[in-house]
């Protein structure tokens, strides 16, 4: 089947889907899944080399004719979106069900679908103005998804955040197509990389589109986001929803002529998002606010990635080039399964546990297996780490950026403080998750709701283990998904089209397989051999303390603290302390918080700034008659001043 | 067939030449303090034992307890394999092999931590905050010392950018990397192998409640890691790779025991830094590894 026919279904499935999620959760959980394979489908046929796919509706729809195409780039997004959709869909269905939140989780679903429309609309339109529509329909929904659980006042907050900086994002958006449009006389997007006087409209769309993509410091809604909203909403708003913001980037950086400076200053922004995200991860007690940190340092690697690509000028046909922009595609998909992954076992947690406090938690292994397990996969593979898939793609981006570097252009000084600052980040990484997997399942449990946690059902986990399989099947086959890459960086750019995988990453799949397999090997020969001498269980020892407690065990602020001191000028924690004093202390207290820097400190104060001068003008604005008379007399008497001294000059 | 014979053999030689760079420095530390000091065979004996021993494991250690050692292990003698030895060359190598080296050497620091942090003791949480934290600078100084190597030769595949070494920046080089063996084997001035005050430890604290078998594992993966950056840090400084198949090899075991009584030397004239002081001395090799890319972008391509 082509491409069309999938399309009309997966449209079809999803907007009957919005119809009836209301009322009938069993027929909606069909349709979206129906849906969302037939649009996986359609973005594998072109993936795997069927041309690109067009539809020109003949009819116009808000004054411009339909105009729909699923290129490489469009599909390669859509991939995504597909199996997130579908697999959230699954997982809200024990997450969030009607017996559990009788008023949104019907509500919940409507906009499930939409959501996932929308964002399908978004990557198909081929028209600006239904761009612009399809992208306000998508933070609409996301917004809505956001606030489900709208009890409560933290979750309106951040819903409110969003909504904020997401409508600054679509006014810069506004401002680029109508831009566009006025310089080409027609909504009509497509290639137009001819026209050099419509580069500056680049930064505009980094603006809007960097916004979406939480791209820092314009990530600030971000955190707040994506910890409040419910666990399958984090996962597709990080796993997919922020890729959107990327696909703009990708989409338009390929159509549209772009500055000389573009490629270094999406670098930059990369690099620093890369390092400070994850830096503000390792502060978080919060592991869903972690997670959202942790999604700001991913999409900061991918943006080094798509950076360096932009960096090498269209004129110059460099090797190294396609290589990091296929790493950050292929970063984009790997991010998409083991955030969604990490997002899925939080839910699980936050389900079992009622809390998303760290330090509250502990020693969950014992009673969730499941989730201990995949989150410690997905930990593993969030850290770049072999043999997982997270290593495949920053191993791309690595090897770009090192070819660019040994090429001794202009490019290696771009390339050479991206390297570093990737490695840095690699090893915050692993501190980062080190501590989010062994505070929140290691060790003792911290509480006694948490040592009667229950492990999660078969919906929840089954789109977990799927999650899990997908970035297994990454690590250990990566040829296998090269030609989808490859279809999307020649989408990019049609002088790269056909891009033949390096040699070196043919030996990548069997090296990793080999490892995986020996570690599992070692790793049970070593249990038998312990098992054989003879197993004993004790105490943990704690220098030979008889009574060690839960509470006597690392938290999550004092593992991250040594490394969130050297950040500190960033970070700005909070520490409140109140010893203990006296012979008979009563209560001692100490808490720590890592605030969003750039919103606390930097918006928050320019925002009350702006506040304060606008309730000083509207002190003029009192409602007293006479008084307005005055401003009139007054306004009159200096425009009369103004033409009288102004004719005599 | 040859090839798996040859990966078979090299894999053995690693391990089992490993656990005698421990016994040089002990040897040394012994020597320079004018006693006799343990045999220089002493870890193989400790193995041998801990290999026959029982295991007690904590009441709240999980599988990955015991599953932690063994991957880091799995790690470090696969990152062992990558490195290409002098004149012999390396058996398994690709373009780009020397970003798998760091990253199985961050796995390996991520399965002790993870194992560490499995039994809930505030000391060994303590000790793997202090390994995953130091671990930010010294990858940093790392990576920048593997840009160097790569800048100078324009490769990036291990065999042909240690082949022709560092060049000009190779004394930079040589102490940016020394320092970076010391804190990654977590040696003095970093962490002190021979304490007993938990609260001052890193990789011993991180290792507390490991016992028997594991706990073999893990020590001798250290010694396997040791050896893995002194034959590094050899083969950035000379370059063994370019000289005959004899004198190469000969320059590598020279090189390699240098380091080693090296380590033994620094650790039995120094004392231990104040913990606040070892970002600044990480920090320290970080700028050397950076100069040396300089000096090798300077001197141009090889």
């Amino acid at each position: 089947m082509t491409a069309g026919p999938l399309l009309l279904i997966a449209a079809a499935g999803l907007a009957a889907g919005i119809v009836m999620g209301r009322a009938q959760p069993r027929l909606w959980l069909a349709l979206t899944l129906v849906a969302t394979t037939a649009g996986l489908l359609a973005a594998g046929t072109i993936l795997l080399g069927a041309p690109a796919w067009e539809w020109r509706s003949g009819f116009d729809f808000a004054g411009e004719e339909f105009h729909l195409r699923l290129d490489g780039v469009s599909s390669f997004f859509l991939a995504l979106l597909s199996l997130i959709g579908g697999l959230g869909a699954a997982y809200s269905h024990e997450y969030w069900t009607d017996e559990r939140y009788p008023k949104s989780a019907g509500r919940g679903r409507m906009w499930w679908s939409a959501l996932v429309l929308s964002m399908g609309m978004v990557l198909l339109s081929s028209n600006g103005l239904h761009f612009l529509i399809a992208w306000e329909l998508f933070a609409v929904s996301s917004y809505f998804l956001i606030t489900l659980d709208r009890q409560r006042r933290d979750v309106r907050a951040a819903g409110w955040l969003f909504f904020a900086a997401s409508h600054f994002g679509t006014l810069c958006l506004f401002a680029f197509f109508a831009a566009i449009a006025a310089h080409h006389g027609t909504w009509e997007l497509g290639p137009m990389r001819d026209d050099p006087a419509t580069a500056w409209l680049f930064w505009l769309a980094l603006a809007g589109f960097g916004l979406k993509a939480g791209l820092f410091p314009l990530h600030i809604w971000l955190p707040s986001a994506h910890a409040n909203a419910p666990s399958h909403v984090s996962a597709i708003l990080s796993g997919v929803s922020i890729k959107m913001g990327l696909y703009g980037l990708v989409r338009f950086s390929g159509w549209l002529p772009v500055p000389a400076a573009a490629g270094w200053v999406v670098l930059g922004l990369g690099a620093a998002g890369a390092l400070l995200g994850i830096a503000f991860a390792l502060g978080q007690n919060d592991y869903k606010r972690l997670l959202a940190y942790s999604s700001v340092e991913n999409m900061g690697i991918i943006a080094i990635g798509l950076g360096a690509a932009l960096v090498a000028a269209p004129p110059e046909d460099a090797g190294w080039a396609r290589l990091a922009l296929a790493g950050a595609l292929l970063h984009a998909w790997n991010h998409g399964l083991f955030k969604s992954l990490l997002f899925f076992s939080a839910g699980s947690v936050l389900h079992a546990t009622g809390t998303r406090e760290m330090s509250r938690l502990g020693g969950l292994w014992r009673t969730m297996p499941w989730t201990a397990a995949l989150f410690l996969l997905g930990a593993v593979a969030v850290c770049a780490l072999p043999p997982l898939n997270g290593f495949v793609s920053e191993w791309l981006i690595y090897v770009g950026l090192f070819d660019a570097v040994t090429s001794h252009g202009s490019a290696a000084w771009a390339a050479m403080p991206a390297i570093i600052v990737l490695g840095m980040t690699g090893a915050l990484a692993l501190a980062t998750f080190a501590k989010a997997g062994a505070i929140i399942f290691l060790g003792a449990p911290r509480t006694r709701r948490v040592a009667h946690a229950h492990e999660s059902g078969p919906w929840m986990r089954g789109p977990m283990l799927v999650l899990a399989a997908g970035c297994v099947a990454v690590a250990l086959a990566p040829l296998a998904f090269w030609p989808a890459v490859a279809r999307a960086v020649g989408a990019w750019r049609p002088a790269w089209e056909a891009s033949e995988p390096p040699a070196a990453f043919a030996s990548l799949g069997p090296v990793q397989l080999t490892l995986a397999l020996a570690g599992v090997t070692v790793a049970m020969a070593l249990w038998e051999r312990g098992r054989h001498r003879g197993v004993r269980r004790a105490l943990t020892w704690d220098c030979g303390y008889a009574l060690p407690s839960a509470r006597m065990q690392y938290t999550s602020g004092s593992f991250g603290g040594l490394a969130t001191g050297w950040f500190g000028w960033i970070l700005q924690p909070e520490r409140t302390l109140r010893r203990p004093r006296g012979l008979f202390p009563r209560e001692a207290l100490a808490l720590q918080r890592v605030p969003e820097t750039v919103l606390e400190r930097v918006m928050t104060p320019v925002g009350g700034v702006i506040l304060q001068v606008s309730a000083a003008a509207r002190r003029l604005q009192h409602g007293r008659l006479q008084f307005y008379i005055f401003y009139v007399v007054v306004g009159l008497a200096a425009l009369a001043a103004l033409v009288l001294f102004g004719s005599m000059r | 067939m040859i090839a798996a014979l040859e990966i078979i053999l090299r894999l053995a030689g690693w391990l089992v030449l490993a656990p005698l760079l421990p016994g040089i420095i002990n040897k040394v530390k012994a020597w320079v303090a004018g006693r006799r000091g343990p045999p220089v065979l002493q870890l193989y004996f400790d193995l041998a034992r801990l290999w026959r021993k029982s295991v007690v494991l904590s009441t709240l250690a999980s599988p990955g307890f015991v599953a932690g050692p063994a991957i880091a292990w799995v790690a470090i003698a696969g990152a062992a394999l990558l490195l290409p030895l002098g004149p012999a060359g390396a058996v398994v190598g690709f373009r780009g092999d020397v970003l798998l080296l760091i990253y199985l050497l961050a796995l390996a620091r991520f399965g002790t931590a993870w194992a560490a942090l499995e039994t809930g003791s505030a000391f060994e949480g303590m000790g793997s905050a202090r390994e995953v934290s130091y671990a930010v600078l010294a990858e940093a100084a790392l990576i920048t010392a593997v840009l160097s190597l790569s800048v100078h030769s324009g490769s990036i595949t291990l065999e042909t950018m240690l082949t022709p070494a560092a060049g000009p920046g190779a004394v930079l080089l040589a102490g940016g990397l020394f320092t970076v063996l010391l804190a990654e084997n977590c040696r003095v001035p970093f962490d002190d192998p021979n304490t007993h005050l938990e609260l001052t430890m890193i990789h011993e604290a991180m290792i507390l409640d490991h016992s028997g078998p594991p706990l073999a594992v893990i020590l001798h993966g250290a010694a396997v890691k040791l050896l893995l950056f002194a034959v590094l840090l050899t083969e950035a400084v000379l370059p063994v790779g370019a000289m005959p198949p004899l004198a190469g090899t000969g320059a590598l075991l020279a090189g390699v025991l240098a380091v080693t009584v090296g380590v033994g030397v620094v650790e039995s004239l120094l004392a231990r830094l104040a913990f606040r002081r070892v970002p600044l001395l990480l920090t320290t090799a970080f700028l050397l590894c950076l100069f040396a890319l300089l000096v090798a972008w300077k001197g141009g391509p090889a």
